[in-house]
């Protein structure tokens, strides 16, 4: 791995002390600010029946699960462009169905916006992709490394878990 | 047309310069299904530069004699071999003969397939047969004949699948291969669900357009230049890529993964809007600029 991510300067929000370490042992820089790979890890929502969610915990879970990573991502991609330079953005997160129905609602908005910018922000070289799991080791740190490398060039758009229950 | 000159397009690192170790398998023997040519071979140079021997089964034994001796360059043994995957008996009897020349074999590549544009109504009885028999059948009698050797030996192992960029959309134009290539991804997720408790671990490449000298696709006037420009990512993929990814998910760097079925697509099966060029049925596109005649 190491290598994978030299001279390369990662932003990442939220909190995955696997991914982090992963970063750091590829080689990346991490930054506060302008930055080459954008890493969101939204934490897990608190697992509760449909009926037992207050609208003010269900708007929670959707700015943290959705609307803060595109909005985001947003701004990573316009910084990108201003730059004229490519970049990676990777969404971290569970996976859809696995705590309650806000997770629900925005792990499935968060796929298909995963597919949609892939697209959209291709030619712009910037690459999108999300791991939803339950995983926080290893594997996941090294998986984000290499999806935010050189060597996942050919990877937008994708979501994958890691575990069979993901 | 060319990518525009003002696009960026993200590009991998060269052969040479692979994401793991040249020892990382070091001491494994990997058998490569179809590993004579194209996406196999691929595969089996991925695995070699890891340091794993490989063996190499095709049903053809000069092409998987030729992928040998180019796999051999890498500093690796390799043993080639020729095998029907759809046959129970010449898949245990090819693991028998791997095993004699390399050792156990701790690792597997499913690459096995035909595939070849038709019209769904031109599709004879035997070709159904050999397309999707060779990549579902080959799949889970290769998959199988490998677990239990590895159950039986107590250890564990890697398998990893070749399916395609079409599994989830359907491929109009080519019947036989979108359902065989859906039936290895969907069998993926199961074996990895059955073979857990045994630490053998199965995923599986979604794969996009990797040209290789027999992919369909490139075999056309003015070869594959004409084509970068379809796909988002604003080029084909580059086939030691593929192999490297496919590797990569039997390496113990990813050594939680499996069940999984990864898309490795440049974008190519995402792209669509909702004002698309006009629907044309296949069977009156196959002469015309996107047909494959």
């Amino acid at each position: 791995m190491s290598g994978w991510l030299a001279g390369k300067r990662v932003a990442i929000e939220g909190d995955s002390p696997a991914i982090t370490k992963a970063f750091e042992a590829a080689g990346a820089t991490l930054v506060d600010g302008e930055a080459d790979i954008w890493v969101h890890v939204a934490p897990p929502s608190a697992i509760k029946p449909a009926h037992d969610l207050t609208h003010a915990e269900w708007r929670a879970s959707m700015e943290a699960g959705l609307d803060r990573r595109f909005l985001g991502a947003k701004d990573f991609a316009a910084n990108c462009r201003a730059r004229g330079q490519g970049g990676a953005i990777l969404f971290v997160g569970a996976p859809e169905q696995a705590l309650g129905a806000d997770q629900a609602a925005a792990g499935g908005a968060l796929s298909n916006l995963t597919k949609t910018l892939g697209v959209e922000w291709a030619r712009d070289g910037v690459r999108v992709n999300s791991i939803l799991t339950h995983e926080t080791g290893e594997t996941l740190g090294h998986l984000a490394a290499y999806l935010a490398s050189d060597y996942a060039a050919y990877v937008t758009g994708a979501v994958m878990g890691i575990a069979l229950d993901d | 047309m060319p990518v525009a000159a003002h696009h960026i397009v993200a590009t991998p690192p060269p052969f040479d310069a692979p994401p793991y170790p040249a020892d990382i398998f070091a001491g494994q023997t990997v058998l490569v299904t179809g590993g004579g040519s194209g996406m196999g071979l691929a595969m089996a140079k991925a695995f070699a530069q890891g340091g794993a021997d490989v063996a190499v089964m095709g049903r053809s034994i000069e092409r998987a004699a030729e992928g040998a001796a180019e796999i051999a360059a890498l500093g690796v043994r390799t043993h080639a071999m020729s095998c029907d995957v759809r046959l129970p008996e010449a898949v245990a009897a090819a693991f028998d003969e791997a095993e004699a020349a390399l050792g156990p074999i701790a690792l597997l590549a499913n690459n096995a397939g035909a595939n070849f544009p038709v019209l769904a109504e031109d599709i004879s009885a035997n070709a159904w047969n050999a397309v999707t028999r060779i990549a579902i059948d080959g799949t889970f009698l290769c998959s199988t004949e490998f677990a239990r050797r590895r159950i039986a030996r107590g250890a564990g192992g890697a398998i990893v699948n070749n399916s395609a960029q079409y599994i989830w959309t359907g491929f109009p134009g080519d019947a036989h291969s979108a359902a065989a290539k859906t039936a290895q991804a969907t069998m993926t997720r199961k074996l990895a669900a059955d073979w857990a408790p045994y630490g053998i671990r199965v995923n599986a490449i979604a794969a996009g357009f990797f040209p290789h000298a027999s992919s369909t696709a490139g075999n056309r006037e003015g070869g594959i230049e004409p084509l970068q420009n379809m796909i988002p990512a604003g080029r084909t993929g580059s086939i030691w890529e593929f192999g490297w990814l496919s590797a990569m998910t039997c390496t113990s760097i990813f050594g939680a993964m499996t069940g999984q079925v990864i898309v490795q697509d440049g974008g190519e099966s995402l792209r669509r809007s909702l004002m698309m060029p006009d629907y044309v049925p296949p069977r009156e596109r196959a002469d015309g600029p996107w047909g494959w005649k």
